[in-house]
This record gives structure tokens, sequence and C-alpha cells, in this order.
């Protein structure tokens, strides 16, 4: 082929009006259901839970921890997104609407949210990191959940209009998606405009994130714990929910690629730099991890002595050795190994251990914090680990069924695949004879 | 027969491959061969100012540490704080080669090397600190290294001095060991240009290279493989220096458990802006403007404010938390660095240099392209992050403790300044007398970035495109 | 059994591949030639067959050392005798922790830069035949073989477009 017709467009354009979505068949709408009921019976525990009152903050543990997954899963997501699309070669293309689309579960994580904001005592008169500012924390958490969630919406609307413009179909007839890309054309002042804005957006989603999930960490874990002023435990929240977040785009690409029909563009290409992106991620858990830990360990405060034993050497030691297990033993050591890292199976089977190990995670984190009843300078007195009950076990299974309930959802509305970036990557893209093999070359516009 | 080769642009891509590697070779290896402009000047006045920290030395080890400004409760005092400084800078090399190689991000080619002998030349500067302030160098063997075999007295590993030789070695050895595999390649070339007694001494080191394909695919791999490897010691590196201060409960500012990230990425921060003066250095001093293109100037301005609103955010962190127990000493000393001269200057200055007025700047791309721009920005994030470790170190030790008799401030004697002069020198010294043996731009990786260059063209567009692999 | 050497310089890439074919099509075997180049192309680009190594063997087998010599040091000066500093177990494992951490990665390292010395058969100083010309762009084909092959191969890389060959032992065959 020569380097003039550069652009290799034959198999691969991307399919044009409402056939981009992937095959519906039976098993999607048995799934559908399925998850529907469990979140029906998320619901209803919910209800029960809170005709027990919201006096006793112990029996909302489970809720936290089930709030604090779905922030470090779907809110998290675009982060990988926006940080792909800032850094990433070609093979990112396919991860970046995937990844967006799960900020439509913002709005799931925004209702559980509020009921959560409710249990946490007001600022004043404790330590927390607004030193007592009035209307804290409930007021400006609130207002920082939402403009995230928001924010998250935007990014997922603006980095969807090129391919909502597509589904205006011929005739002029205009369906609800055409309308909502108002009078995209596509003219070379529109590219440029969307493109600065999902720039601009994006790195405001990537710096609200690690703001609002700061706060959350410092409201509802540090401040909640006697004797904790971990400065490092919200960035270990950020850096567990990237970990966290990678792995739900790897499982989802990898669902996606085995039952969405769509293997043609969600190739081994990106699937190996994600694993890639793995072993970065699942290194960094353990850094962060470790880097709070030997502090505490090495200083021997008796407060702090008190805070390792209720987080980890205590009785939630079961929950704490699950997750290292999940989180980073178990991945390092697959992700270590080539023929691993680089297919396709081995990422998405890590990314299903990390998304149970951070589940153990928040669980020990969130339940021991929401134990805590004591306030004062240390923890005079360990509470026991929270076992779950039935209303516990249904939150947490509602929880989750209501983030892949709104992803199906959100695939029968929106393209699951970014077409414009995928055809552009494909445009900028050509194969050449160097010698004797066959390369690719890739072209990176300023 | 294959059809479609040669056709197109990569035919004469090709065709002219001997002028091009014969410029490369004659341009990178021109130091090297010759004298570049105002190299006797430039070492002349180095070397100076390193002797002159050398006699300050002597002078220290003749009259003892009392003519260091450092004493109860300040026992830590520039020394320490260059240490930290230093190891600081010593994250450039690894942050430019290893990260970048792995990311496959292109534009890190022609700096990568100036950028590791920066890592092992600061690190070298770094190591000799605590053996200089420890004021009886000789002494420092009694607790780094195993010696007493009779009576069993062993140092302690228990110590994060311990963990501190071990970590600062293993990086030591290992950026000595990436940049020797890069050099293999290069020394190969140097040999081929030299002759006599150089060629002989290229030709031993580089171990009989001659370029064969299984010699590319191992070094290759190899060049991935040790990029992995070392990024793990270079975040262990910093970090163990962070838990020198860390690890310790009394005194105030010191014990957080965000340090290890905040020094890592402080270290990189510092190590990355030490970098784009180095770059900027070459472009002038070598007249390599050819190779540092303002797209290289570009690309690392703007790592440089992802980098800078990184370690801004543990800065934060560390901030907000340090002050969140409300704990009456600590809140003393946060009151005294915010509002108290001189320490209070220094906090203004740190803030601006390191943080507000680099990135503001680095926003425009005018600024990122220029070279001179990116040189005082570099200075500038450099003064501030040494203030930063001031900061870190000295206030902290100048406030009353339980159990300290004595309450006292810290000013350093010309000894102290002079030595730390002396490392500054030493470091650039070492980088010139390195350049002046060995090609400091990585000639074989320019000509692989040459090799696996084109052109894609859509519609009337060209675009400038890279090897996939 | 003696075996000559001819070394065909290539100036591009190009005529490299050809020669390359060449060679191949008159049943000369990867063993035979060897590709020189002063710059790394792509794996496969004058279609030289794939190398095989043990290269990842050598971070792993020194991980293991350097992990060994970690616990025995970091153990071993701990227990004999056992003092307590401040306020820490006997034996720390924490501590021994970020000591056998470095020590695993220092034996990886250094073992790689042994392994990839090793793997790529880099044992001193000698050259054989070669050009200096190589590292000005020239792209060397280098076959060994026995004489009457060899003669042949410069017929065959001749025939791609080579112009210039170097031969040893000097004199026999062609040039």
């Amino acid at each position: 082929m020569s380097p003039e017709t550069a652009a290799q467009e034959t198999s691969l354009e991307a399919p044009s009006g409402q056939t981009w979505l992937p095959k519906a068949g039976a098993w999607f709408w048995l799934a559908t259901a399925f998850l529907a009921t469990i979140f029906a019976l998320g619901i209803l525990a919910f209800i029960l839970r809170w005709q027990t009152g919201w006096g006793d903050r112990r029996l909302w543990g489970y809720y936290a921890a089930t709030f604090s997954f779905l922030f470090s899963t779907a809110l998290t997501a675009p982060v990988v997104s926006v940080g792909l699309r800032i850094v990433g070669g070609s093979w990112r293309r396919p991860v970046c609407r995937v990844a967006e689309l799960f900020s439509l579960v913002g709005i799931l994580s925004f209702l559980w949210f509020l009921p959560l904001i409710r249990l946490i005592p007001p600022a004043r008169g404790r330590l927390s990191i607004w030193y007592g500012l009035a209307g804290a924390p409930h007021v400006w958490e609130t207002v920082a959940m939402a403009t995230l969630v928001a924010a998250g919406l935007a990014l997922l609307y603006w980095a969807s209009i090129p391919d909502m413009a597509r589904s205006r179909g011929g005739g002029g007839k205009l369906t609800f998606l055409g309308r909502l890309a108002f009078s995209w054309t596509g003219s070379g002042r529109q590219w440029r405009v969307l493109k600065a804005g999902l720039l601009l957006l994006g790195v405001f989603y990537l710096l609200m994130l690690v703001f609002v999930q700061s706060l959350f960490a410092s409201d509802f874990v540090v401040s909640l714990v006697p004797g904790s002023k971990d400065a490092l435990f919200p960035a270990y929240h950020v850096m567990t929910a990237l970990q966290t977040a990678t792995a739900l785009v790897t499982l989802t690409l990898f669902l996606l690629r085995k039952w969405g029909g769509l293997q043609d563009y969600i190739g081994p290409a990106t699937f190996k730099g994600l694993g890639r992106l793995l072993l970065v991620v699942t290194l960094l858990w353990f850094y962060f991890w470790w880097s709070g830990f030997i502090v505490m360990w090495y200083g021997r405060r008796p407060e702090e002595e008190l805070l390792l034993e209720l987080f980890v050497t205590g009785p939630n030691r079961p929950f704490f050795a699950l997750s290292l297990g999940l989180n980073f033993v178990v991945p390092f050591l697959l992700l270590l190994f080539n023929p691993i890292r680089k297919s396709i199976l081995g990422p998405s089977i890590v990314s299903v251990l990390v998304l149970l190990g951070t589940l153990f995670d928040r669980i020990r984190l969130f339940t021991a914090s929401f134990s805590m009843t004591e306030s004062g300078n240390a923890i005079t007195r360990l509470p026991p680990a929270r076992v779950p009950d039935w209303i516990d076990l249904f939150i947490l299974l509602g929880g989750l069924s209501g983030l892949a309930l709104t992803f199906l959802a959100s695939i029968r509305l929106l393209p699951v695949l970014s077409w414009w970036e995928i055809t552009e990557g494909l445009k900028l893209q050509a194969e050449r004879t160097l010698g004797r093999k066959k390369v690719i070359m890739v072209a990176k516009p300023e | 027969m294959n059809g479609g080769r040669g056709a197109g642009s990569e035919g004469k891509m090709e065709a002219d491959r001997v002028g091009v590697e014969k410029k490369i070779n004659k341009d990178l290896l021109g130091p090297v061969f010759g004298f570049p402009r105002n190299f006797w000047k430039a070492s002349g006045v180095l070397s100076l100012v390193v002797f002159a920290g050398i006699l300050a030395f002597v002078w220290l080890l003749i009259n003892g540490l009392g003519v260091a400004g450092i004493n109860r409760p300040v026992m830590w005092g520039f020394f320490i704080t260059n240490f930290v400084f230093w190891v600081g800078i010593s994250h450039a090399g690894v942050m430019i080669s290893s990260i970048l190689r792995l990311s496959r991000a292109e534009w890190r080619l022609p700096m990568t090397r100036a950028a590791e002998i920066l890592t092992i030349m600061a690190l070298f500067t770094a190591a000799l600190h605590p053996i200089i302030h420890s004021g009886r160098p000789w002494r420092t063997m009694y607790w780094a290294f195993p010696y007493d075999f009779s009576r069993m007295l062993w140092p302690n590993i228990r110590s994060p001095i311990i963990w501190d030789v071990t970590a600062i070695l293993t990086y030591l050895t290992s950026s000595a060991m990436f940049v020797y595999v890069a050099l293999i390649p290069d020394l190969a070339i140097a040999r081929d240009r030299a002759s006599g007694f150089a060629r002989s001494m290229y030709g031993r080191m580089a171990l009989g290279w001659t370029g064969t394909s299984r010699q590319w695919k191992l070094h290759g791999i190899a060049s991935v493989l040790l990029a992995g490897l070392i990024l793990p010691v270079f975040v262990s590196v910093h970090s163990v220096v962070s838990w020198d201060f860390a690890s310790l409960t009394s005194v105030e500012g010191w014990h957080s458990t965000v340090f290890a990230p905040y020094f890592v990425a402080g270290a990189i921060h510092s190590g990355v802006s030490a970098v784009v003066v180095v770059m900027a250095l070459m472009v002038w001093f070598y007249g390599w403007k050819d190779y540092l293109r303002p797209r290289h100037f570009d690309a690392i301005g703007k790592l440089l404010i992802a980098i800078a609103i990184g370690w801004f955010y543990f800065y934060i962190l560390e901030f907000v938390f340090g002050m969140y127990s409300l704990e009456g000493p600590e809140l003393a000393m946060r009151e005294m660095v915010t509002f108290q001269p001189p320490w209070s200057i220094y906090q203004i200055a740190f803030l601006f240099t390191a943080f507000l007025i680099p990135v503001s700047l680095l926003l425009f791309r005018r600024v990122r392209r220029n070279v001179l721009a990116m040189f005082l920005i570099g200075i500038t994030v450099n003064i501030g992050m040494w203030f930063e470790r001031f900061l870190i170190v000295i206030p902290g030790l100048a406030r009353k403790q339980p159990f300290t008799f004595v309450w006292g401030t810290y000013r350093p004697t010309l000894v102290e300044i002079l030595i730390v002069a002396g490392s500054f020198a030493l470091v650039f010294l070492g980088i010139l007398m390195f350049a002046k043996f060995f090609p400091l731009v990585p000639l074989s990786d320019v000509k692989e970035g040459e090799a696996s260059r084109g052109e894609i063209q859509i519609g009337r567009a060209r675009f400038k495109a890279t090897l996939q692999d | 059994m003696f075996k000559d050497q001819v070394l065909g310089l290539c100036r591009n890439p190009e005529t490299a591949a050809q020669a390359v074919e060449a060679l191949e099509n008159k049943g000369f075997s990867a063993e035979e030639y060897d590709i020189l180049t002063a710059t790394p192309y792509p794996e496969g680009t004058f279609g030289e067959s794939r190398h095989r190594h043990r290269l990842y063997v050598f971070p792993f087998v020194g991980a293991v050392l350097g992990l060994s010599v970690a616990v025995l040091i970091t153990v071993g000066t701990q227990i004999f005798p056992p003092i307590v500093t401040g306020g820490k177990p006997i034996l720390s494992i924490p501590p021994m922790i970020i000591i056998m951490f470095e020590g695993t990665m220092l034996g990886a390292i250094l073992f790689t830069v042994i392994g990839v010395i090793f793997e790529s058969r880099l044992f001193g100083p000698k050259l054989g035949l070669y050009d200096r010309r190589i590292t000005e762009g020239y792209i060397g084909l280098l076959v060994t073989s026995s004489p009457e092959r060899v003669t042949q191969a410069e017929e065959a890389m001749t025939g791609a477009g080579v112009q210039e060959f170097k031969r040893l032992p000097a004199g026999a065959g062609g040039r």
C-alpha cells in the first residue's frame, strides 16, 4: 500500500446509524432482569435499614463501604480515559468511551451518597480537615460530590457529540441523540473546540476527582477514628481507586469483546497496554499502603499502634489479608510474567481479583471507621469486626448490581465505543515496509 | 518479491542513512574528540569552586564540626538539607529515561543520557554529605558496614540510616549499570572513530560490540527490563530518605505518613527541572540545537506541569494533616514558619519559586518552547525545592523539645556554604568531564529515532509519524 | 573445520534486505549469516530469524540470590546477638522487608547486566571481521561458512546490489 493512501478504512469502518450497539440478545435481557431483581432487593434492604434509624452508625458500615466502592470504580473510571487520552498511545482509543460511560453511574452514586452524609456529625467541635468551618462537612461535601458527578456527565456528553451526530440518519429525521448533538457538523472549528473542551473537561474531572475523593476519605475514615491523622490516607484512597477503576475498565472491555461482538475493535494491543498499566498501579497500591504503615509502625506512638491494630492486625485482619492478597500479591505475581501480562485473559482475570480485593479493602476501612463510637485523641476500645447480616449483604449486592445495570442501560443509550476516536486513529496510522518487514507508523498531530 | 518496497517517502528516508549517521556521529562526538569553546574556562571555574569546597572540608576535618553552624538542638543543617536536595535531583535520570521509555515517549531520546549522568553525579554528591556531616568520616564505617566480627557488633538494620545506605548504594549501582548498558553501542561508535590508546580503551569498554541483530535485540530487551527494575528502586530511595524524618515522632513536622510520596514527587519535580537546566546548557555549550529542539522543551514543560500539580497535592495533604490534630507544639511550629521572618520569607519564596511562578508560566506554549525561559524556570524550581528541604529539616529542630535543654536557631557558616557551593560545582564538573570522554547524547537512540520516523499524509496535511512496535 | 568469512557492506537497509533474501534463496541458514548495524532496526527488517535467548532467567536468579543474601544479613545481624534497639522486636520484619527489597532489586539488576553481556556474547574487545564504517550507517552482512559457500554468498550478495566486500582469510576467493 502506498503511503499516500494512508487511511486503511476497508474493514474497520465504524458502523453507522443505530447499529453501533453491541448485539443485545437474550442474554442481555436475562442479565438485565437478574440485576434489576438484585437491585430491587438492595433497595428493599436499604428501606429496612432505614427503619432501624440513623442513630447507630455502626449499622451503616457496609452501606458506606459500598459507596466507597462505587466511588472507586465507576466514578474513577473516567480518569482512566482522561489520563490515557493525554499520554496513551493509539491502543487507548477503544478504552475511552467505555470508561466515560461509567459517569452515568454517578447519578446512582450521588443518590447513594445523600443518606450517607447524614451519618456524619458536624465538623464543629471535633477534629476534621474543615477546622470547624460552618456547614462542614455536609454542605461542602454534597456540593463537591454534585460538581464531580456533573463534570463526569459533561465529559461523557462532550466526548460523544460527534457520535451522537452520526445517529441523525438520513432524511432529516431527528432522533433523540441527534437532537442532543445540536448543530454539530464536524467543521474544523468545531473539532478544535471539541478537542480543547475534552482536554479542559478531562483535566477538571481529574483534579476534581482527586479533590472530592480526598475529602471523602478524610471525612468518612480519618476524622471518624480517634487518634488518626493519617495524611497519606486520602492519597491511598485515590491510588487504590485508580487501580480498581483500571480493573473495572479492563474487565468491561473483556466482556464487551467476548459477548458484545466487538472483538474487531477491542484488540490485544489494548489489553497489553492495560496490563502494563495494571502492573504499575498494583505496585503503587503496595507503595501507598506501605508508606503509611511503616511510618506508624516505626513511630510507636500508642495511638498509632492502636490504629494499626484496628485496620491491619486486629479484628479486621481477614479483610486486610484478603485485600493484600487480591490487590497486590496475586496480581503482582501474575502480571510479572510477560505471557500473562501481554495476553487478553491475564489482565482480565487480574481485574476480577483487584475488584474483589478493593471490595474487601473498603469493607475493612469503612466498617471499622463506622464502628467507632468514641471521640477523643486515641482509641480506647477496639470494636469487633462487623460481620454482615442479610441486610448488609443485600445493600452491598444492590450497589454492585446498580452499577452493572446502569452500564447495561448506558450501552443501549450511547455508542459503547468512541467511533470518532477509533476512525481518527485508523486515519492516523499507516502500514509501511521497512526492509522486509511490515511496520505500522502512527502519526501524532500536535 | 515484495512489491511496494521502497515506494514513497520511506525509500528516500533510507537511501541517505549513511549521510544522516555520519552527521550524527560528527555532531554528537564533537566534544569527545575535540574541545567545545569555553571548555577550559568552564572546567577551570568549576574546579576552583570544588577545590574551595574541599579546602572547607579539610578545615572542618582539622577543627572539628564546631566550625559548622550545626549545634544543639539544630543538629541537621545545610549538609543534610543539601543531601536531601541532591538525592532529589538524582530522580531526574530514571524519571526521564525509565518512565518515558516504558511509556514510549519518543521525545525523551536525546536527553536520556544527560539525565542519567545527572542522576549518578547527584547521587554520588548526595552520598558524600552524610559522610561530611558526620565530621569524622572514617567513623561512618562503624554504622554502615559490618566490620567487627570478633565482637559481633553489626550495623543496626532497624535504623532508617542503614536503609538509606542500602537504598542509595543500590540505586547508584543500578543507575551506573543502566548507563553502562545503554552506552555500549555508543562506545563502539567512539571506538571506530578513535585511534591509538583511546581506541583500545573504548574497544575494551565496548566489549566487542559489532551491532549484530542478536546484540541489538538483547540490548533492547535489557533496556526495557532494566528500566522496569530500576523504577521501584528509584521510588524507594527518596521514600527511605523521607523515613529518616517521618519515622521520628519527637520532632514537629516530621512524623507524617505522606512523607514518602511527598518526597518522591518533590524529587521528580526538582530532578526534571534540573534536566531542563542541563538541556539548555547542552544547547548553548555544545550547540546541539538540532537535537534538543523546541518540541523537546515543550514536552518536558508539559510533563513538569503534571509533576508540579501532583507534588503540590501531597504538599497540601502534608500541610493540612500536619495541623489536623491541633497539637500545640505542632501549631506553634507551623505558625513560626508561616508568620515569623526569616522562615516566613523562605516559605513564601518556596511557594512562589517551586510552584506558582513555574506552573503559571509553563501553561504558555511560547514559554515552553523558549530555551532561555525554560532554563530560568528550571533554576527557579530548584531554588524553591532547596528552600522546601531547608524548611522540612530545620524549623522542627529549632523548636523546643521535651528532652532538650537548649533552644536555638541555625545559621550556616562559611564552611558549610563553601561545601554546598562545592557540591553544585562538583555535579556540573562531573557532567562536563563525562561529556569529555563519552557521548552525552545517546547516539544510537537518536539514530533509532531517525530511522523510525516518517510521515503520514491525510488529505493535504502531512503529519510526523513514528514507528509502532 | 576451517571457516571463511565475508563481510558485505551496504549503504542502505533496502540493499541489505535484498541481499539477505538472496542469501536465503541460495539456502543459507540463519546460523551462517549475521547483520551488523549501528542502529537498532525493528526485528525482522532484514528477514532475519527470531533469536532465542534466556535473558529473562537472569533477573529471576539474581533476585533470588539477592533476597537470600539480604535475609541472611538482616536475620543474622539481628539475632547474633539479640539486642533490643528503639523498642523494636528482636526480629523486626518491616525494616527487614526494606533491606530485602533493595537486595532483591540489586541482585536482579546486576544479573540482568551479566545476562545481557553473556547472552549477547560480549566477551572482549576482539571484533573479528568488521568495518569501521558500520558505525557510520553502513550495514554489514557477515557470512561465516566454508570457503566455497562464502564465495557463493559473495556472488549472491553482489547480485543483490552489494558492491563492497571484505574477506577473511584475506586473499581467499573473490575481491
